[in-house]
C-alpha cells in the first residue's frame, strides 16, 4: 500500500514540475517571496516622508514618489509582505477547514454528512463582501482580522468541492477493499484518499489564495485595513486618496496593480499546470454535476477524479 | 454582407450620437451645479425639523431660512427674518422684531406667529428638540404680527445661538401634521430663495427658486442642481472636467489637481474658520490625567510638518488657546505671559516627561515607574485621509521622545462609538464649535458634560473638568454686556492654556471649490461676503442669494 | 416524476432553512458588534446635542432594551409580513422604498453584465475547446486570466481615467445624463445604456477568463467521452457535435455557477457602484452598515438572501429538465 502511495505522490510531483506552465507560475512566486522576505534589508524605509509629492521616476526614486513623498519602489517592495502573508495564510486554512469539514460529511455520510452539507451550503449562500464589509469595519484592523473575515466567507466553496470528490472516492473499490481488511477510518481517509486528492487540494489552495489576496486588496481599498501599514492594498488606498490618477502620476498606482496580476497570473499559471498534470480519464458524472463553481472566476480548477489505479 | 454588418454599424452610430449628446450637457448650464452630500442616492426628504438630521440640503437654509445668520466672515449675526432682539434688564426675557412682508412659498403671509409656532412644535414633540432649547424655555408667543417673546425657565444668555438659527417651518402646513417626527416633507413650503422642486430623482434632483421669495431680484439663477457623489474621487472627477460649479470637499494638492485644469476659471478658497483641530487627550487614562504628559506630548510634536504633510500646508499650526483665524479677537493681551506649549520643543517634551517620571532605556522607549512601556494609541477615522496623515506625522514625533505611538483607524461608526465613550487614548478629532469661544471652552472643562467612561456623550470626550471653569459658565450665561463677555473668556482661556485638557493640533480650514465659468459673484478672499464653503449652515444662504449667471 | 417532485421539495426545505439561518445571522450579527446607530446619529449634529438627548434619539428610532430574543420575534414576524421597517440612517423613509430605488439598477447593470460575460464566455470556450490546435486556445485564456488577474476596482478605475476623463469617451459616472427625463424614452435608453457601458465593460472583461475556461475545461474533458467519439464514428457533422452534444452537456455545471452568480448580482457591484457613481444596492450596503442601520442592513440582506436562494432552486428546476440522468 505504501509503496502505492509514494509512487501516487512522486508520479504527481514530477509532472508538476516537468510542466511549463506549473513551473513560471512556481517562479515567479518565489521571486515575490524572496523580495518580500528580503524587503527590509533592501529597501528604505517605505514610511519616511522622504520627496516631493508625486514626482515622476528618478534616478533617487526608481519609481518615483507617492502622495507623501514616500518611495513607491521600496512601498511596493514592502507591500509584498503583509498581502502575501495574508494571502498564503488564508488559502492554507482555508483548505484546511474544507479538508476536514468536506472530508469527514463526505466520508461519513449519513446524518453528518446532512448536517455539514447544511452548514456548507448555508455558508456558501450567504453574500460575501457584504459580510466582509460589516466585519472587517467593526474589528480591530490588521493581518488576523482581514485572514479571519476571508476565511470565513470563503472556506465554504472548497469545502463544498472537497465533499463531492470524498463521496466519489468513498464508493471505490480500493476504499471498501480497506474497509473489509479492517483499516480504521482515519487511516483510510489520511493514508488511502488524501494522496489521489493532492491536485484538488493543491488547486484549493492556490485558488483560495488568489481569492484572499485579491479580496484583502479590495478591502483595504475601501479603507477597511490598517491604513498605517504598508501592504499592496493600503498603497492603492493611499494612492486613490492623493488622486494620483487624476494627476497624470500613474508610477504611484501601476507598480502595485501589476505586481499584484503577476501574482495571481503566476497562481492561475500553476493551477493550469495542475490541471493539466492531472489529464483525466474518467469522471464520475455526480462529480462534475454537482461542483458548482460559486466565483464567477474560476480561475482553472477542474475539480476532476483520478484514478491511478 | 452588408446586412450581417448592419447590428454593427447600428450599434456604432448610436454610440456616436449619444457621444454627441454627452458633450452638449457640458456646454448648457441652467442651473448651479452642487455637491455637499455624499451619497449614491437620493431619499426625498425635506424636514428640516428631522431628528435623524436626514433632510436633503439645502433644507434648513435654502429651503427653508432661520432669524439671523452669523456670518463667520464679520463675525456678526445678520438679521434675515428677524430684524433686531432684545434681552430684558435680567435676561430671562428675549424679544425678537420679526421681517414684514415676507411670503411663504405658496403665497401665504409669514408672520410671528409661525416663529412661535415652530418652537412650541418643538415643545410637543420633544423629539424634534435636538437642541434641547426648551431645557431653558419656558413660553413661547408672538405678542403681535411682528414681535416674538421667549420667555427663559432660567438665564442663559448663549440659548439666543439655537434660537436665532431655528429654521422656521409654515404654521398653515406643519399644524396639519399628525406625526412631524416621522414626517418627510416631499413638497415643502418655506421662505427660503429655492423651495421648488422640478425633479426629484434617485440620481438627480433639481431645485427651483420661489416665485414669491422675499428678497426681490434674488436668487439670481434659476435652480440648483444635485447629482449624486458616493466618493471625494467622483467629485474631483466632476469637478476637474467641469461638471461641478460649487462644492466644499477635500481635494489633496488643490492647485496640481484643481486649479492647473483650468486656471481662468477654477477656484478654491479654504479660509481658516477659527475653530480648531484638536489631538484629543483622555485625560481618565492614567498615563494621560498628568498634565505635564499632556504639554510634552504637545511640546514634541512639529505642527509645522502635521501641517505640510497631513493637510498640504492648507492651514496652519494650532494656537494655544484654541481659537484663531477670525476668532483671534478672543485672544486674551495677557497671552505672552503665559506658556505656549504648542511650539515645537522636543528637549521641553523630554524634560517634562522625565519630571513625570518616565525613563528612557537604551533604545529611547521610555516606560513607567512600574517598567510598563509608554504606548498610546491614535484613533483616526478610515475614510478621513488627511486626518490618517497627520496622526503619522504625530506618530513619529512622539516616538523621538520616546513614547511608541500607533495610529488605528476605524469605520466612523466604531471610531465615534469608541470616543463617545471614552474609550480611547488619543485621537484626532473637532471640539465645540459657537460664534464665541464659550461653546469651545465649556466643551473642554465644563462639569456639566462630564461622563464617566462608558457612558456615551457626545462633548467632552477627553473628560475633563476644573470647578474654577464653572463657575464662569454660570457668569457668563448670564450677562449680555459684551465687556463682561470677554473678561469671562479671557480667564476661560488662562485656565485652559494652564490644564492643557485637550492638544489644538491645526486651525480648521473651510473647504470650497468653485467653477466660475458659468456662474460668478462665489465668495472669495478678495471678495469676502461670507464663507465659500456649503457645508456651513446657515451661512450657505449668503451664496444662494448672491451667485449671478455669468 | 415523483422522484423528481421529492427531489424538489426537499431542496425547497433545504432552502428555507438556509433562508431562516441566513437571516438569523443578519439580525444578531450587528447587535453583537459594539456601537449604537442613534450614538452615530448623535455624532452626526457634532456636539450641539445634549447628552440626554440621545435617548430621545434612541426612542425615536425604536431602539428599545427589549431583550434580544424578543427583538428576534418581532423581526421574524414583520419580515413574513413584508413590512421591512423605517431606516435609521435615511429616517423615516421605509426600508422598501429605498431598496427599489437602487435595485432596478444594480438589476440592469450587474444582470446584464453577468449575461453578457457568461454568453461570450461559454461561447469562446466551446470554440476554444474544439479547437485545441489553433491559435486561439494558446493565446485566450493566458491573455484573458492576466487581464483578470488585475484588481477589479484597479482596472475599473484605468478605464475610467482613460476612457472617461482622457479621451471623453465615456460618462464620468452615473447611470443616465444630467438632461435626460428617465422613462421609456430613446434618449434616456440610450443615456442609460452609453453610461452603462464603460462600467458593463470592465466588469464583463474581468470576469470573461473565468467563464471561458470553466467552459472550456469541462468540454475538453466531455469531448473525451465515449459517446461522443461514438458520434464521430457514426459520421455525424463536427458542428452538430460540438453544439448539439458537447456543449450542451458541458453548459450544465457552469449553468449551476451561473445561477448562483445571477442571485449575488443582488449584492450589488460594491467597488464598481463607487468607482462609477453608479446607484445600486453594494453602496447603500456599506452605507447601512456605517450607520449600523439595522433594518436597511436586514432589508438588503434579506432580498441577496432570497435572491440567491431563488436563483438556486430556478437552477435546480431547471437542471432537472434539462439533465435526464437527475430524473432517474
Amino acid at each position: 500500500m505504501d509503496k502505492n502511495n509514494d509512487s501516487i505522490f512522486t508520479r504527481w510531483i514530477t509532472g508538476i514540475l516537468r510542466n511549463r506552465k506549473a513551473i513560471t507560475g512556481v517562479a515567479i512566486i518565489f521571486i515575490f517571496i524572496f523580495l518580500a522576505v528580503l524587503g527590509p534589508f533592501i529597501t528604505e524605509d517605505p514610511t519616511a516622508f522622504l520627496g516631493t509629492p508625486l514626482s515622476p521616476p528618478s534616478w533617487e526614486h526608481w519609481l518615483g514618489t507617492n502622495g507623501q513623498g514616500q518611495d513607491v519602489l521600496s512601498q511596493t517592495i514592502s507591500g509584498a509582505r503583509q498581502t502575501l502573508l495574508v494571502g498564503f495564510t488564508t488559502g492554507i486554512m482555508v483548505v484546511l477547514i474544507g479538508a476536514l469539514i468536506g472530508g469527514i460529511s463526505g466520508y461519513y455520510g449519513g446524518r453528518i454528512d446532512d448536517f455539514l452539507s447544511l452548514l456548507i451550503n448555508v455558508f456558501l449562500v450567504m453574500p460575501g463582501l457584504p459580510l466582509m464589509v460589516i466585519l472587517a469595519s467593526w474589528l480591530p484592523p490588521g493581518p488576523a482580522t482581514l485572514t479571519g473575515v476571508l476565511v470565513l466567507t470563503g472556506w465554504a466553496w472548497n469545502a463544498r468541492v472537497i465533499r463531492s470528490q470524498m463521496m466519489t472516492f468513498r464508493s471505490r473499490d480500493f476504499v471498501s477493499a480497506a474497509i473489509v481488511s479492517g483499516e480504521r477510518n482515519i487511516r483510510i481517509i489520511i493514508v488511502e484518499i488524501m494522496p489521489r486528492m493532492l491536485s484538488l487540494l493543491a488547486s484549493s489552495f492556490i485558488g483560495a489564495s488568489i481569492y484572499a489576496i485579491g479580496a484583502q486588496v479590495g478591502l483595504e481599498f475601501l479603507g477597511l485595513g490598517d491604513v498605517s501599514t504598508v501592504t499592496w492594498g493600503t498603497n492603492l488606498y493611499w494612492a486613490s486618496n492623493d488622486m494620483a490618477l487624476l494627476t497624470g502620476s500613474w508610477w504611484a498606482f501601476v507598480p502595485t496593480g501589476l505586481s499584484i496580476a503577476i501574482v495571481s497570473f503566476a497562481l492561475t499559471m500553476i493551477n493550469f499546470g495542475i490541471d493539466e498534470v492531472t489529464n483525466p480519464r474518467l469522471i464520475a458524472e455526480r462529480v462534475w454535476r454537482e461542483n458548482i463553481p460559486m466565483d464567477t472566476v474560476v480561475n482553472g480548477i477542474t475539480p476532476v477524479v483520478r484514478d491511478h489505479e | 454582407m452588408i446586412l450581417k454588418e448592419s447590428p454593427y454599424l447600428i450599434l456604432i452610430s448610436l454610440f456616436i450620437l449619444v457621444g454627441c449628446e454627452h458633450k452638449n450637457e457640458l456646454n448648457k448650464r441652467d442651473g448651479l451645479t452642487i455637491y455637499q452630500e455624499a451619497q449614491i442616492s437620493w431619499i426625498r426628504n425635506f424636514n428640516p425639523l428631522s431628528p435623524a438630521g436626514s433632510a436633503r440640503w439645502p433644507t434648513s437654509a435654502g429651503i427653508y431660512e432661520p432669524l439671523f445668520i452669523y456670518n463667520s466672515m464679520s463675525g456678526e449675526y445678520v438679521p434675515w427674518l428677524a430684524l433686531d432682539y432684545t434681552w430684558d434688564k435680567g435676561n430671562k426675557i428675549l424679544e425678537m422684531l420679526i421681517r414684514d412682508g415676507v411670503k411663504w412659498s405658496d403665497g401665504e403671509p409669514f408672520s410671528a406667529e409661525d416663529v412661535a409656532f415652530t418652537f412650541n412644535l418643538k415643545r410637543k414633540h420633544r423629539a424634534l428638540d435636538i437642541r434641547d432649547s426648551w431645557g431653558y424655555l419656558e413660553k413661547v408667543a408672538a405678542v403681535s404680527d411682528t414681535i416674538v417673546r421667549f420667555e427663559f425657565k432660567r438665564i442663559y444668555v448663549p440659548g439666543f445661538d439655537a434660537l436665532a438659527t431655528q429654521s422656521i417651518v409654515a404654521k398653515h402646513i406643519w399644524n396639519k401634521i399628525a406625526d412631524p417626527v416621522k414626517y418627510s416633507n416631499p413638497n415643502p413650503v418655506g421662505t427660503g430663495p429655492f423651495t421648488e422642486i422640478i425633479r426629484f430623482d434617485s440620481q438627480l434632483w433639481e431645485l427651483g427658486k420661489n416665485p414669491n421669495y422675499w428678497q426681490k431680484g434674488k436668487p439670481h439663477i434659476n435652480k440648483l442642481i444635485f447629482p449624486t457623489f458616493p466618493s471625494n474621487e467622483q467629485v474631483t472627477l466632476a469637478l476637474l472636467s467641469g461638471n461641478l460649479d460649487w462644492a466644499g470637499a477635500f481635494i489633496p494638492a488643490v492647485d496640481r489637481v484643481f486649479v492647473s485644469k483650468d486656471p481662468e476659471h477654477h477656484k478654491y478658497w479654504f479660509p481658516l474658520t477659527g475653530h480648531t483641530t484638536f489631538l484629543h487627550t483622555n485625560t481618565k487614562d492614567p498615563i494621560l490625567s498628568d498634565v505635564r504628559v499632556r504639554k510634552a506630548i504637545s511640546y514634541a510634536i512639529d505642527r509645522e510638518l502635521v501641517v505640510k504633510v497631513g493637510m498640504y500646508n492648507y492651514t496652519e499650526p494650532a494656537h494655544v488657546s484654541g481659537v484663531s483665524g477670525p476668532m483671534s479677537k478672543w485672544h486674551s493681551p495677557y497671552l505672552d505671559q503665559r506658556e505656549d506649549w504648542t511650539v515645537y520643543d522636543p528637549v521641553k517634551a523630554n524634560m517634562l516627561l522625565n519630571d513625570a517620571r518616565f525613563i528612557k532605556d537604551e533604545e529611547g522607549w521610555r516606560y513607567t515607574q512600574e517598567g510598563l512601556p509608554l504606548e498610546l494609541d491614535i484613533i483616526i477615522v478610515s475614510g478621513w485621509s488627511d486626518w490618517i496623515r497627520s496622526a503619522q506625522v504625530v506618530s513619529q514625533n512622539l516616538k523621538n521622545v520616546g513614547i511608541k505611538a500607533k495610529v488605528k483607524t476605524y469605520d466612523f461608526g466604531a471610531w465615534i462609538s469608541r470616543m463617545q465613550k471614552g474609550e480611547f487614548e488619543l485621537a484626532i478629532g473637532w471640539a465645540e464649535k459657537g460664534t464665541t469661544p464659550y461653546a469651545l471652552y465649556r466643551g473642554m472643562m465644563s462639569s456639566e458634560y462630564l461622563k464617566p467612561i462608558g457612558e456615551i456623550t457626545d462633548v467632552n470626550w477627553h473628560r475633563f473638568s476644573v470647578a474654577a471653569a464653572d463657575s464662569l459658565f454660570r457668569k457668563y450665561e448670564k450677562t449680555s454686556n459684551q465687556k463682561e463677555i470677554t473678561g469671562i473668556i479671557y480667564e476661560l482661556q488662562q485656565l485652559f492654556i494652564e490644564h492643557a485638557p485637550s492638544l489644538p493640533l491645526f486651525a480648521e480650514p473651510a473647504w470650497a471649490e468653485c467653477n466660475t465659468k458659468f456662474f460668478t459673484n462665489f465668495p472669495s478672499a478678495e471678495n469676502p461676503y461670507a464663507t465659500l464653503s456649503p457645508n456651513y449652515f446657515p451661512e450657505n444662504l449668503f451664496v444662494l442669494v448672491n451667485v449671478q449667471n455669468r | 416524476m415523483n422522484q423528481s417532485l421529492h427531489y424538489l421539495l426537499r431542496r425547497l426545505g433545504f432552502y428555507f432553512i438556509a433562508a431562516w439561518a441566513a437571516l438569523t445571522l443578519n439580525f444578531f450579527i450587528p447587535r453583537l458588534m459594539p456601537g449604537d446607530p442613534a450614538a452615530i446619529i448623535f455624532a452626526r449634529f457634532r456636539g450641539k446635542l445634549k447628552p440626554e438627548a440621545i435617548n430621545a434619539l434612541r426612542e425615536t428610532f425604536g431602539l428599545t432594551d427589549e431583550p434580544l430574543l424578543g427583538q428576534y420575534w418581532s423581526y421574524l414576524k414583520s419580515i413574513l409580513q413584508g413590512d421591512l421597517g423605517i431606516s435609521i440612517a435615511y429616517f423615516p423613509e421605509p426600508v422598501t422604498n429605498i431598496i427599489s430605488s437602487a435595485l432596478l439598477w444594480t438589476i440592469f447593470l450587474a444582470g446584464l453584465s453577468l449575461i453578457i460575460s457568461f454568453s461570450i464566455g461559454t461561447l469562446l470556450g466551446t470554440i476554444i475547446a474544439w479547437n485545441r490546435s489553433g491559435r486561439l486556445d494558446s493565446t485566450l485564456p493566458p491573455v484573458l486570466a492576466f487581464i483578470g488577474a488585475f484588481p477589479y476596482f484597479w482596472l475599473a478605475m484605468v478605464a475610467l481615467y482613460i476612457f472617461g476623463f482622457e479621451l471623453s469617451w465615456f460618462p464620468l459616472g452615473h447611470a443616465y445624463g444630467n438632461n435626460v427625463t428617465p422613462g421609456f424614452n430613446l434618449s434616456f435608453i440610450l443615456s442609460a445604456l452609453h453610461h452603462a457601458a464603460l462600467p458593463a465593460l470592465t466588469m464583463i472583461i474581468v470576469s470573461l477568463g473565468g467563464w471561458m475556461l470553466s467552459m472550456r475545461n469541462i468540454m475538453i474533458t466531455t469531448l473525451g467521452t465515449d459517446y461522443i467519439s461514438f458520434a464521430h464514428a457514426k459520421g455525424l457533422s463536427s458542428r452538430l457535435i460540438m453544439i448539439r452534444y458537447a456543449a450542451r452537456n458541458a453548459i450544465l455545471p457552469n449553468f449551476t455557477g451561473f445561477g448562483m452568480a445571477l442571485g449575488f448580482v443582488l449584492s450589488g457591484a460594491l467597488l464598481t457602484e463607487i468607482i462609477f457613481s453608479y446607484p445600486g444596492q453594494g453602496y447603500l450596503l456599506l452605507q447601512a452598515v456605517r450607520a449600523q442601520d439595522f433594518p436597511l442592513m436586514q432589508g438588503l440582506f434579506m432580498t441577496i438572501t432570497f435572491a440567491v436562494l431563488a436563483a438556486n432552486w430556478l437552477v435546480d428546476i431547471a437542471i432537472l429538465f434539462f439533465d435526464p440522468r437527475t430524473r432517474k
